[in-house]
């Protein structure tokens, strides 16, 4: 195994190299001293092209040789009785294709967004999310064990949100990001209790269960319902990262960034890696037939309403928003079915695809103005069944469901967030009650009353 | 027939169908974003003058008139204001009132003059008390008086420890006095409190609930599904119903109530509408009545409302008014029918507001019982009152014993005096003199220009747009090629028409805006191989198609998932081309074109009987086309002075990644490119029997003269040559003479445009720069393909001699006329056809420059086109009007100086002759200045009349080329004389 030192280096540095410029600019920011617009955008190009080679590499040296994964340790971050938490990579041809895609693309966008945003006040504070959502994206695709996806999984998570929010100086955006937060924060929650269940079930052998890594020991028994449990998390946790229902109401909500973080969260990369968590956890899929069956049809139900959405959406972000939920629905029930190569296929030629669309998106006009020059007029956009399906009066309200996009926003409303809120304003007062109550009873309202009166 | 309940039972008196068309023109009036015309943001305030109407506007709609004090004060510092421009500002306009002494402080004049150079910083409740107690406001004195306070003070700011304590006691003791003062006098009487009209005010202040945020999103989805112009695959069902309509039939399911929470009624009060078989203008009287809304409230009320979401009510009014405009016609827009429908949700949504804080009553008494509670405004404190008078008191230099003994009656004349010249006034004189300063520089510099000899006949003559970034190119050709002469003239060339391409969809209008063309000209290819021909056709027809099913099938899930899996990672390419090697994919693009191009096409200019798809005539008859050339040629002054060789050239812009892309094209054809003007214009001088009737008219146009057409791209610099192969043999030397020239005037311009892009190093060659603009164009990742009409300034009406050879920067319109050739007819018809294509592009950028997010666009970064008519930002928003901050970034917030080389009497008579432009002069939306034909006199239209200006400065001269003067310098440039050292020698 003397290739193995090599192989370690790089992949490290594939991962470094993005975390490496997340600190460096977020550090000097932090401190006010930003870095001029070349050193930024040329640090941020540096690194991605740094990943790209190193994976690609990676995978060209060892991917197409070996079949067999690999778990690299980086040695423990800390100790426990049970086992600490390691930082682990997984490599494999499923990672290191993933880990490759990301850094093409992060580097595409990269460079797109460094003359994009040219002049831009929040350039830094853009490039310095990117790196960080780059991070992470590395640490979820190459995760060796459940804590290192978990931080990978906040960092994209965390990133979104704050880049949906990029434009803070209008209440648009900042309300849209909270709503965005909100639903990572369900997603969150659910991998969370998976890992820790994981964790308690598996002990540190963990990833042998969610990952399938064959050669590490796969024969942990596992009894009862655990997996199954393990296993709908999972899929929960997927379901509020790729926007599949009953979540989808944010991916459009979430189109307030810039263009390129639009492209590249929402198109590319972001709304895949819960996709690709999926195959990852393709092993532990085939053990519990509920949560495949379950996968299977949040899938299919999400690309038949995104399907039947993306139709009426009248803007062009809404629009591509649906087109892509509708394929990575499709996506996810490849994955139910257990088509795992063709779903990763699908997977990557839809990132890269829907990258070039969400980009060239404000290119609209002109690229249908230049698609009926050459046809010589306006197509007659051929109607799908749904458009001429029952009665008139039916037709309408479909097309009401689908421009008010499923109502899933007033549902999400009803039945999570206004119950929670009118819960958190109990809490509220409660607590202030027994504040005064306790100042009251402790005679602390007279020194209170009296600094007051001072002011 | 078409059901329409909106127009069929139209009444044109209905008191309410008056009410909105009165309000319509505050609305923004931008048509779809694919025809981008500018125009005057506030055109519906033209008749009060400039000032005063951007004030006004600004309390009426919620916007800026100037740039913040901030940003004047550092155009100050900067010297791009001087200050004593800001002194002969002041003195114009106070008057006799100058002198008068104020509180005893000083002259008015001097007191104001300290404010406007100085400021006094605005802070008031929390804001102040950390400036009080956490900055040494109150133990330093500032630090930036003016000198004859400074020397007042001088004593105390020097030197150690002590005297930094004396300062500090000092300072005290002057703030002590100040608020002394203050306590002494009686507060100013109370400002007035303006109540808010719409319920939504009332309840968003009292109850921090916001109806507008509920009912938005589904609104504005409503309307821009219902406006949709064929992005959306699936469109609404029942459009021909009218906005109201529609809306009545689509909401009235009882689903509509999931709209969100506060739809829990709209399904009631839809079906209430269909129920009483209301129309729009019955149903908007219906709600104002629930909503208890006065007869006499009814115009206030309407406006709130309109403006509420003015971008989409907005369009919808532009549609109402041009639905020529329109590709998708079958739809019917009305204003009234929007206002109808947004009454509607509003009383959903109010309904729900309503049961939200409790309100038990009528939906109409819901505004007067809120009305008691409103909260009024808090008089300004002690300390606040005596913030600005110690400002006051150090810009003056005063004495802390002169404050000590301010009594009432001196107090009250301060405040009285801060309260006129507040905020705005700082700022409007601010504005003023920074105009001035650049004006000023202007009328110097044509003033001291001397002209050039007029030379024998040139070797050739071009003939380009007005357009100020014709500029540059221009004075790039006469460097390049002397014995050349450039002349421009409105870049439609006088033929209004509608062109169609031979591979455009649609023909086009390509006019100014205020002209509806009557004549339809096609281009039609000139092929003798039909085989290459139709082979071309279906390559072409394969590849939109191609294109077509691409677009659609990725938006589809099965075909979609078919295409992802088995091609989507071949867009890789096209994404590394696109984005990282642009001026690779630019050659490609090249390459493309020219490969499914005809190689030779003509323009049908010809009259044929034959009805045309659009307009009335298809051609041209001899007589029309007669007129056309002789109407340029006398503009332009060209008459009997045409040089063998004529280009005539025309301007558009081609950018990718672009919603605003057309606001880049030539505004005197109507947003569209010039390219086919030109060409028609061409082909009609060099016909014969055309020549022949203008030989009978009297003007005589020598038979070896050819004229050429051609277009320049301003984004990518390329010049496009049309029918180079008609040019007659005799003209062949000059017309490859002229290339060349033209090709090196490509990379010069270039190469001076280069200097205002950031990302280019200053030390790049012309020809590197060339490359950078090609690849600009052709880049994906570039939200600034070009600056556009950014740094317009100034507008320039005569003959070139008095500006050949003056660098303007990019900044001035040129306009080709010579009083010498003209009894006055000419420069009427010149007045009339130009001011309102420049005076709109200058007022658009000024306003989209002072208030970029709310009279322009805002930054494009977040940029959403919808239904093909216009952008939100981001997710959804409302429609968003004027330019983005990206192509107005570099540009001066000034109104057009435009001056024109005729003497004050005929400039007089001419205004006199268009009353529309004597508006716009009589209220200084414009500035207007006469230039003596035959001296440097130069006058300033006043409202007394003509004013002289006597230079203030000389005209530098740099000798060599305008790369002597430019290279290396990134701002604004002041104009210098261009010198040949040929000439000098000479």
């Amino acid at each position: 195994m003397t290739s193995s030192v090599p192989l370690a280096w790089l992949v490290l540095i594939g991962v470094a190299a993005p975390a490496c410029v997340f600190l460096v600019l977020g550090v000097t920011s932090l401190f006010n001293r930003q870095l001029p617009e070349w050193g930024t955008g040329g640090l941020a190009a540096a690194a991605m092209a740094t990943s790209c080679v190193a994976f690609v590499v990676v995978l060209v040296a060892r991917g197409f040789t070996q079949t067999a994964p690999r778990l690299l340790s980086y040695g423990q971050w800390s100790t426990t009785h049970e086992g600490g938490i390691a930082i682990e990579f997984l490599v494999d041809r499923l990672s290191l294709a993933f880990a490759a895609l990301s850094a093409a693309i992060a580097g595409i966008v990269s460079a797109f967004s460094n003359r994009y945003l040219h002049r831009e006040p929040g350039y830094n504070r853009y490039f310095v999310l990117l790196a960080m959502f780059v991070t992470g994206m590395f640490l979820v695709a190459l995760a060796g064990n459940v804590e290192v996806l978990f931080i990978g999984w906040e960092l994209v998570g965390l990133s979104s949100a704050l880049l949906v929010g990029f434009f803070h100086d209008r209440p648009a955006p900042v309300g849209n990001a909270f709503r965005v937060l909100s639903i990572y924060r369900i997603s969150d929650a659910a991998m969370l209790s998976a890992a820790v269940l994981l964790r308690h079930t598996a002990g540190s052998d963990s990833l042998s269960l969610l990952f399938g890594g064959a050669g590490i020991g796969s024969s942990v028994a596992v009894s009862g319902h655990a997996p199954t449990v393990i296993a709908i998390l999972l899929v929960v946790a997927v379901a509020g990262k790729s926007a599949l229902l009953p979540f989808s109401s944010w991916l459009p909500r979430a189109m307030e960034g810039p263009t390129p973080s639009s492209a590249v969260y929402y198109g590319s990369l972001s709304i895949h890696a819960g996709c690709f968590l999926l195959l990852r956890a393709g092993p532990l899929l085939e053990h519990s037939l509920a949560a495949r069956i379950l996968a299977g049809a949040l899938g299919a139900a999400t690309a038949m309403f995104a399907g039947i959405t993306t139709r009426v959406q009248s803007d062009v972000k809404s629009s591509l928003a649906y087109a892509a939920l509708t394929q990575v629905g499709l996506i996810v029930v490849e994955i139910a079915l257990g088509w795992y190569t063709l779903a990763f296929i699908h997977l990557a030629g839809h990132a890269c695809f829907r990258l070039l669309q969400f980009l060239s998106a404000p290119n609209v006009l002109h690229d249908l103005h230049g698609m009926e020059d050459a046809i010589g007029g306006r197509p007659s956009w051929t109607s799908g069944v749904i458009e001429r399906l029952g009665s008139e009066h039916l037709r309408r309200v479909w097309f009401l469901v689908a421009l008010e996009r499923g109502f899933l926003d007033s549902v999400l409303d009803r039945v999570i967030v206004a119950p929670f809120t009118s819960a958190a304003r109990q809490l509220t007062e409660m607590d202030r009650w027994l504040c005064e109550f306790v100042i009251h009873a402790s005679g602390l309202d007279v020194v209170v009353g009296d600094e007051g009166r001072d002011e | 027939m078409r059901h329409d309940p909106e127009s069929d039972r139209e009444s044109p008196d209905h008191p309410l169908s008056r009410v909105i068309d009165q309000l319509a023109p505050l609305l923004p009036a931008q048509g779809p974003i694919s025809i981008f015309i500018h125009h005057n943001t506030l055109h519906d305030f033209e008749d009060l003058p400039f000032e005063v109407a951007v004030e006004r506007a600004a309390g009426q709609l919620g916007r800026e008139p100037f740039l913040s004090e901030a940003r004047y004060r550092d155009k100050l510092a900067s010297g791009r204001i001087l200050a004593k421009d800001v002194d002969a500002v002041l003195r114009d306009d106070l008057g006799p009132a100058a002198s008068t002494d104020v509180g005893g402080v000083s002259a008015r004049l001097d007191l104001r003059r300290a404010i406007a150079l100085h400021g006094i910083p605005f802070a008031a409740g929390h804001e102040l008390s950390w400036l009080l107690e956490e900055t040494p406001a109150l133990s330093r004195f500032r630090s930036d008086l003016p000198a004859n306070a400074r020397s007042a003070f001088a004593s105390l700011r020097e030197g150690g420890d002590q005297s930094k304590a004396d300062e500090r006691r000092a300072v005290r003791r002057l703030w002590d006095a100040c608020v002394r003062s203050v306590a002494r006098s009686a507060p100013p009487p109370a400002a007035k409190n303006d109540l808010p009209v719409r319920h939504r005010d009332y309840i968003q202040a009292l109850a921090g609930l916001d109806t507008d945020a509920w009912m938005h999103p589904s609104l504005i989805r409503f309307l821009a599904s219902y406006l949709d112009q064929g992005l959306a695959h699936w469109t609404m069902p029942n459009r021909t119903l009218g906005i109201h309509g529609c809306c009545v039939e689509i909401y009235r399911s009882r689903l509509a109530a999931q709209c969100g929470t506060w739809a829990r009624t709209l399904p009631r009060i839809v079906l209430d509408d269909r129920a009483a078989d209301r129309d729009a203008l019955t149903s908007i009287e219906h709600s104002l009545a629930i909503l208890g809304i006065d007869a006499d409230e009814r115009t206030d009320f309407l406006r709130a409302e309109l403006l509420a979401l003015r971008g989409w009510a907005g369009i919808i009014r532009q549609i109402e008014e041009r639905p020529d405009r329109v590709p998708a016609r079958d739809l019917t827009v009305t204003l009234r029918g929007y206002l109808a429908v947004r009454l509607l949700f509003e009383r959903a949504a109010l309904a729900e507001a309503a049961r939200q804080i409790g309100f038990a009553g009528l939906l109409s008494e819901l505004r007067s019982t809120l009305r008691e509670r409103f909260p009024r405004p808090v008089p300004p404190t002690v300390f606040e009152r005596a913030w600005p008078l110690f400002h006051i008191a150090q810009l003056s230099g005063l004495d802390v014993s002169i404050v000590e003994r301010w009594e009432a009656p001196q107090v009250a004349a301060l405040e009285e005096e801060l309260h006129d010249f507040d905020d705005i006034r700082r700022r409007r004189i601010l504005h003023q003199a920074f105009e001035r300063t650049i004006r000023h520089r202007l009328y110097d510099a044509l003033a001291c220009h001397t002209p050039r000899d007029q030379n024998d006949r040139p070797a050739f003559q071009a003939v380009f747009c007005l357009d100020e970034r014709e500029e540059s190119f221009r004075r790039h050709l006469e460097e390049v090629e002397p014995a050349c002469e450039t002349l421009s003239t409105a870049g439609f060339f006088s033929v209004a028409m509608y062109h169609q391409g031979s591979t455009d969809a649609h023909p086009r209008p390509l006019c100014p805006v205020a002209i509806r063309p009557t004549h339809y000209v096609a281009e039609s290819e000139l092929e003798t191989n039909g085989f290459a021909q139709r082979t071309r056709h279906l390559g072409r027809r394969a590849f939109g198609f191609l294109g077509y099913n691409v677009h659609q099938g990725s938006r589809l899930p099965v075909r979609g998932a078919v295409l992802m899996a088995a091609f989507g990672w071949l867009s890789l390419v096209p994404l590394v081309f696109r984005v990282i090697f642009p001026w690779l994919s630019s050659r490609w693009r090249r390459v493309r074109e020219t490969s499914t191009a005809a190689d030779r096409t003509r323009l049908l200019v010809d009259r044929v009987e034959a009805p045309p798809p659009i307009g009335r005539h298809a051609g041209f008859t001899v007589r029309e086309m007669a007129d056309i050339v002789r109407r340029v040629l006398e503009d332009t002054g060209l008459g009997d002075r045409l040089s063998p060789l004529v280009f005539v050239v025309g301007h558009g812009s081609i950018s990718l990644n672009n919603p605003h892309e057309s606001a880049h094209d030539c505004g005197a054809c109507g947003g569209g490119r010039g390219g086919p003007n030109a060409r028609a214009f061409a082909q009609m001088a060099n016909d014969s029997r055309v020549r022949r009737l203008l030989m009978s008219d009297g003007v005589a146009i020598d038979p070896a003269t050819w004229f050429v057409g051609a277009q320049r791209n301003t984004c990518n610099n390329d010049v496009t040559i049309f029918d180079a192969d008609l040019v007659p043999a005799n003209c062949r030397p000059a017309f490859e003479r002229a290339q060349a020239a033209i090709d090196e005037a490509r990379r010069r311009e270039a190469h001076e445009r280069c200097r205002r892009f950031d990302a280019v190093p200053s030390w790049y060659p012309p020809v590197a720069a060339l490359a950078h603009v090609e690849g600009r164009a052709a880049d994906l990742a570039q939200p600034r393909p070009e600056y556009g009409h950014a740094t317009n300034a100034f507008c320039i009406i005569g003959r070139r001699d008095r500006t050949r050879g003056l660098f303007l920067d990019r900044r001035a319109f040129l306009v080709s006329y010579d009083p010498t050739r003209d009894a006055g007819e000419i420069l009427a018809r010149v007045l009339s056809a130009v001011v309102p294509v420049v005076a709109g592009i200058s007022l658009e950028y000024y306003f989209s420059y002072v208030d970029s997010t709310g009279y322009g666009c805002g930054t494009k970064l977040p940029h959403n086109v919808t239904s093909l008519l216009g952008v939100m930002d981001g997710a959804q928003s409302d429609l968003r009007t004027g330019l983005p901050w990206q192509m107005v970034e570099i540009h001066e917030p000034a109104r057009l100086a435009i001056v024109v080389e005729a003497s004050p009497e005929r400039l007089s008579l001419a205004l006199q002759r268009n009353p529309a432009i004597e508006r716009l002069v009589r209220h200084r939306w414009i500035w207007i200045a006469s230039l003596e034909p035959d001296s440097s006199t130069l006058s300033e239209w006043r409202p007394t009349g003509f004013a002289r200006h006597p230079p203030e400065r000389t005209l530098p001269v740099v000798i060599g080329q305008s790369s002597d003067w430019y290279q290396g310098k990134r701002g604004f440039l002041p104009p210098v004389a261009i010198v040949p050292p040929s000439s000098l020698s000479a």
